[in-house]
């Protein structure tokens, strides 16, 4: 028995490993420029190896200016909100944590909504998104103040700050013009489009550090998930812990959600597949989180870049079609997986 | 009287209108360009917060009561305060007009362009109608028609000469593009997007990828510039600083200009300058010349009957570098 589960697992592994790099390639394949494969694979062969000529592509520009920014930012921000989702969960030991729960969403949608109605082009919507994600975060942990390891109170101050955030968004809201609120719904509805190098180069760090601490962390996952009191009995210093998880977690999504905007769905859903695939083993469902997370973004936008003559907003896509499937999902499996 | 509004709904007005209420900005700024603004007893909160142009244009709008919020929606309490004969509403949305009738036992007109020049001219037409000034309305559309077909140059109308592929940023987004857009076809362009969507949406905007962009490689590209310049999303130096559009034939040659674009559809002598302003852009070799923000002038004094006012609009967003070029 105990074979046949290590057996799945190690499997799991091997296609999680895979699956992405795999998805990455054919990805590079689809986009509404029709480049044939030859072409794109000559152009990367070109780029790769010393003393290519690369440039001379009419193709270099499409792959490695717009698509290939577009498909790295699907593979870090899938990743940072699922392992974000995941340790959020059992850390709190409850399946409905996740980014929205620590009013990130929520607080980078206001900074977005600052940005674009009141300051113009003088500070982008990435940074005050990012800005103002983290500082839901602060104000969430501010408010449980030293209770900020206990379940409830944690929960309690996600859905205070992000009703805060919530009405401070409807605010802005009352008060832009027309057209800068067209800009914030369409920022709002997430989306990988505008990727450029100069946000990968600010955000894929971040998220690579925060999504390798949190697998890293996987192991004391598992002790906290136990519940407080056992943790501590094991010689966990439980709220320094915690606070390190939810501060990484925060750093992951806030930096993914100020570069595609809210995409929801993802940290909630992904780590519910993965634990419904392999089980409950955070040691197994974190990097399992971040493959499933990143593949899952990839092909969302592969779908939105490719179903219609316009692109659908990834966000709706996620949510249209993730909830269906997690329904599905948790009809059959009937039970909740933590 | 009765007429069939924008919605196609028979709607009863009463043989004098002296007191209207306008929620709908196109509307509106056609009662002033038909010498009834003095008629005008509320105006929607667009207007008097968000647009440029109308406080030039109508200097009394600034001391009309506001009778809508950000959403569109009628001050009801307001509304019945004023005792209008008509209510004006959007025809953007359906249900709007019906519950505002049942409402406040006025009738209420859906009236608008829909971003078509056809729509533009019966709009005149119908509000001519509804408040006795036909005789204007008639000169009005026949100046608008007048401009119309002399602003494309002959050649890019039959199709003979070449019509420039144009591709429009619109609503502070680089990817964000109408379907249909008259005045680019009016002034011998094409719209690279039209017939990405069926036909019965309209004008409807079109969220696309940059490699449709590339796709499409247009000609020119053109950047809704109807805001004061610090509040743009998208600019012209941007596009043509931006690595990943470096390869595209507008950015290449440096064809990428600002234009005006809907502006809750349409003023009607700011999109007949915006008409001419791309016969310009489109065909510089042929199409009438002169001096824009002059010619914009004298449109603007033929339409509102006061002097001076495309230039006070051009100081406001700073449009007399791209509107001279």
């Amino acid at each position: 028995m105990r074979g046949r589960r290590n057996r799945k697992s190690a499997a799991a592994f091997v296609l999680a490993a895979i699956l992405p790099v795999v998805l990455l390639v054919l990805s590079l394949n689809i986009g509404a420029y029709r480049i044939p494969p030859k072409a794109v694979w000559s152009t990367i062969i070109d780029a790769v190896v010393p003393g290519g000529t690369a440039e001379a592509s009419p193709y270099a520009d499409i792959l490695f200016r717009i698509r290939l920014p577009r498909l790295l930012l699907a593979l870090f921000a899938g990743a940072a909100l699922a392992v974000s989702g995941a340790s959020l969960q059992a850390i709190f030991r409850n399946p409905l944590v996740f980014e929205f729960s620590l009013g990130i969403s929520y607080g980078a949608a206001f900074g977005a909504a600052m940005s674009l109605v009141f300051l113009g082009r003088k500070v982008p919507p990435q940074a005050a998104a990012f800005v103002f994600a983290i500082a839901a975060v602060l104000a969430v942990l501010l408010i449980a103040g030293k209770a900020a390891s206990q379940i409830v109170t944690i929960l309690l101050s996600g859905v205070i700050v992000s009703a805060l955030f919530q009405a401070l968004l409807s605010l802005v809201e009352l008060f832009a013009n027309p057209y800068a609120l067209q800009s914030l719904i369409f920022w709002l509805m997430g989306s990988l489009g505008q990727a450029t190098w100069d946000d990968l180069a600010l955000t894929l760090p971040v998220i690579g550090v925060g999504v390798t601490a949190l697998i890293l962390l996987r192991w004391r996952l598992n002790v906290l998930s136990l519940g407080d009191d056992e943790a501590r009995a094991l010689g966990v210093d439980v709220r320094r812990e915690k606070m390190l998880v939810i501060g990484l977690a925060a750093l992951t999504t806030a930096s993914a959600t100020a570069v595609t905007g809210v995409i929801s769905w993802i940290g909630l859903i992904v780590p519910h597949l993965v634990r419904m695939a392999v089980g409950a083993d955070n040691r197994k469902v974190v990097p399992l989180s971040a493959a499933a997370g990143a593949s899952l973004l990839l092909v969302a936008d592969d779908i939105v870049r490719t179903a219609a003559s316009f692109e659908i907003p990834i966000g709706i896509l996620t949510s249209v079609v993730g909830i269906p499937l997690f329904i599905v999902l948790l009809k059959r499996s009937g039970k909740v997986w933590l | 009287m009765e007429i069939v509004d924008t919605l196609g709904r028979k709607v009863t007005i009463p043989g004098t209108v002296d007191r209207v209420i306008s929620l709908e900005p196109e509307v509106t700024r056609i009662i002033v360009a038909l010498g009834a603004g003095e008629k005008l007893v509320g105006i929607d909160f667009f207007l008097r917060r968000h647009d440029h142009l109308f406080p030039l244009v109508f200097p009394p709008a600034s001391r009309l009561p506001v009778v809508s919020n950000q959403g569109q929606d009628l001050h009801y309490e307001e509304a019945v305060r004023l005792r209008p004969d008509v209510i004006f509403a959007s025809p953007s949305e359906w249900q709007a007009a019906e519950a505002i009738e049942r409402k406040m036992k006025v009738p209420v007109a859906a009236l608008a362009s829909m971003g078509r020049f056809d729509g533009l001219l019966a709009e005149i037409g119908t509000l001519g109608r509804i408040l006795g000034r036909e005789g204007r309305a008639a000169a009005l559309t026949s100046y608008i028609k007048a401009h119309l077909e002399t602003a494309a140059p002959p050649s890019s109308g039959t199709g003979s000469g070449p019509r420039p592929s144009v591709y429009l940023s619109f609503w502070g987004s680089l990817v964000r593009t109408p379907v249909s857009y008259e005045p680019v076809e009016a002034a011998g362009g094409r719209n690279v997007a039209s017939g990405a969507l069926p036909d019965h949406l309209g004008t409807a905007g079109l969220t696309i990828s940059l490699e449709k962009l590339l796709v499409w490689d247009p000609d020119v590209i053109l950047i809704q510039g109807n805001y004061p310049p610090g509040e743009r999303q998208v600019t012209v130096e941007g596009v043509l600083r931006d690595p990943r559009l470096a390869s595209l034939r507008a950015v290449r040659t440096g064809r990428v200009h600002y234009t005006f674009g809907f502006w809750y559809w349409w003023d009607p002598a700011l999109v007949l300058v915006e008409t001419l302003h791309l016969a310009r852009l489109f065909h510089p070799g042929s199409a009438p010349g002169g001096d824009l923000v002059r010619t914009g002038d004298v449109i603007f004094k033929e339409v509102y009957g006061a002097e001076g006012l495309f230039s006070a609009l051009c100081r406001v967003l700073e449009c007399h570098a791209w509107t001279t070029k």
